[in-house]
């Protein structure tokens, strides 16, 4: 049987493989796994590699993620509350820009895995790679630098300034942003992280428009980018959708890899990317909740019938939220390794 | 004159560009048009077409419905002292976030959208417990509340739209007020409403505007 990373690199090069790959976001499910609170299990890179990898061999998908939750970021630029739930993921508990003055406050760590918020992540990385390296792929997380400031003083605040100005009080703070995502990014090259998934909602024309992502997004993905070999970053926006620009994202940018939206057209992406990169088909995976065993198996079936043809395609999930249930994430993953089915290699 | 006025308001708006937008206004002001006809024929017209914009489908993004909110609630602020007689407000709605959940930027367009409408909006923040809607609601003569979440966690939580339900059941309000939500995890999930007990559902900030005044116009006599 082929491993997850002999997937991944078959759908990338387009070489035969006995299935498409698939990715099955399972995060705050970890704690539950070790029957742990959210708030133990995230204190702990050990746990949190234990039950990544449990998880990924109790279920049969193809990757191991080091993320533990999104605003984990922000702990980076000096964030020190976490708000916990019972059955969700942490909330920033504390906006570190508060005012425009705070902006200038801000430091970037100089070495990011130097620093007492990523200590435990390290530690989980370190124990994916020991246990899984080259054998599953391995996924960080990083937040574009249009997206971070809504971790560093709230979405509501970040829209104003983006929108409204002032425009250089914007680029002082992304200029911080854009320093932190190319320190990330550096540090998980060095950890030798398979893949890693750039998350820019304000990368979408569900958030700006179409003028606006060509004069501003574009110059600052160029500059959280500069630095970065381009294999294994994915691009992503966080559920929102973005096959209008991804011809954009190719020419200037060259990723190799596109994790769409739920409500993206499949097969119209797969026409544009042309073979160019990965596409990656996503399930709507809230609806996971509710549908039925048959509603979930047609789902999962169009998605690949869309994004199959041709291959250079994956199967994912968004983030998985807590409410569903066992069974259906079962489901969703045997109609994906059958539908998903290619051949003997 | 006054729909050309509109149109140029409205590019601007769906341009991002509140600077022109509120020129638009300033020489249309100049030029003798009355502030009942800013906000009638130009602010509201405006709202209503990108409402149909969104609703027919047309890319219509995030940044622009909240521009069209913060810059037609700015315009209508600056225009009802100015009214020859003050205008009769359509209803007041409360408004905030579910316990748990700290994101406020699709709230902030709701309201901007509803004050643009001459909807006044008690805007309580985030992490709001339901008895506090429902109290709120109560002190202040709402005709609705408007729970908004980003997460579907906070969606499903017993303290959000759910607690909001029981308390307006238990009081026996439920002809009284209505129940609005909105937020990502209900455009993923078009029934999340119904399982949370709500009485509708708007996809995004701007159609907010026009489910909540419906809303409004089911529980005034």
């Amino acid at each position: 049987m082929m491993t997850g990373m002999e997937r991944l690199k078959a759908a990338i090069n387009g070489t035969p493989a006995d299935r498409i790959p698939v990715f099955c976001n399972l995060l705050d499910q970890g704690a539950g796994e070790l029957g742990m609170s959210l708030e133990e299990y995230y204190a702990s890179g050990e746990c949190v590699a234990e039950a990544q990898l449990r998880m990924c061999a109790r279920f049969g998908y193809d990757n191991v993620w080091s993320l533990f939750y999104v605003g984990k970021e922000a702990e980076l630029m000096g964030c020190g509350r976490m708000i916990y739930a019972a059955d969700g993921p942490p909330n920033v508990g504390e906006m570190v820009v508060r005012t425009y003055d705070d902006i200038d406050k801000l430091t970037v760590p100089d070495d990011i895995t130097a620093h007492p918020a990523f200590a435990e992540e390290m530690k989980c990385l370190r124990i994916l790679r020991s246990e899984v390296g080259g054998k599953q792929p391995i996924c960080a997380y990083v937040t574009a630098s249009m997206t971070m400031p809504a971790m560093l003083m709230g979405m509501e605040k970040w829209m104003q300034l983006l929108m409204m100005g002032p425009p250089e009080v914007r680029d002082r703070l992304l200029a911080k942003c854009a320093d932190l995502c190319r320190k990330r990014l550096a540090a998980y090259h060095e950890l030798g992280v398979d893949i890693v998934v750039y998350s820019n909602p304000f990368g979408s024309t569900d958030f700006i428009p179409l003028k606006f992502f060509h004069e501003l997004s574009v110059p600052w993905m160029e500059r959280d980018l500069a630095s970065a070999a381009s294999a294994g970053i994915v691009y992503y926006c966080g559920s929102a959708r973005f096959g209008a620009i991804i011809d954009t994202i190719l020419d200037k940018l060259a990723l190799p890899a596109f994790y769409l939206s739920p409500h993206d057209d499949i097969a119209a992406c797969k026409t544009v990317i042309a073979g160019r990169a990965l596409t990656c088909g996503i399930i709507n995976d809230i609806m996971l909740r509710t549908w039925t065993r048959d509603e979930i198996r047609a789902e999962v079936k169009r998605i690949i019938d869309a994004g199959m043809p041709g291959g250079h395609f994956l199967f994912g999930t968004l983030v998985m939220p807590c409410s569903i249930p066992e069974e259906s994430i079962c489901t969703m993953l045997d109609a994906a390794y059958e539908f998903g089915r290619i051949g003997t290699p | 004159m006054l729909q050309r006025v509109m149109r140029l308001y409205a590019d601007a708006v769906l341009d991002t560009d509140r600077d022109r937008a509120l020129q638009v206004v300033t020489d249309a002001v100049e030029a003798h048009v009355s502030p009942e006809e800013v906000v009638f024929e130009i602010v509201l017209p405006s709202l209503e077409s990108m409402m149909t914009a969104v609703s027919e489908g047309q890319g219509v993004s995030l940044a622009q419905h909240y521009m069209a909110a913060q810059i037609g609630a700015e315009v209508v602020e600056e225009m009802i002292p100015r009214f020859a007689a003050r205008p009769a407000t359509v209803g007041r709605v409360i408004i905030g976030t579910a316990p748990g959940d700290f994101h406020g930027l699709g709230k902030r367009i709701v309201t901007g959208c509803l004050k643009a409408m001459m909807v006044d909006v008690v805007d309580l923040g985030l992490n709001i417990p339901a008895e506090r809607f429902v109290d709120e609601a109560v002190a202040r003569h709402a005709q609705v509340i408007a729970v908004s979440t980003m997460m579907l966690h906070t969606a499903l939580g017993e303290g959000g739209s759910l607690g909001v339900r029981r308390l307006l059941r238990e009081r026996g309000l439920e002809g009284r007020i209505r129940i609005a939500v909105g937020g990502a995890p209900y455009r993923f999930d078009p029934n999340l409403y119904k399982a949370v007990e709500a009485d509708a559902w708007a996809e995004n900030g701007i159609l907010a505007g026009k489910v909540i005044t419906d809303l409004i116009h089911e529980v005034t006599p």
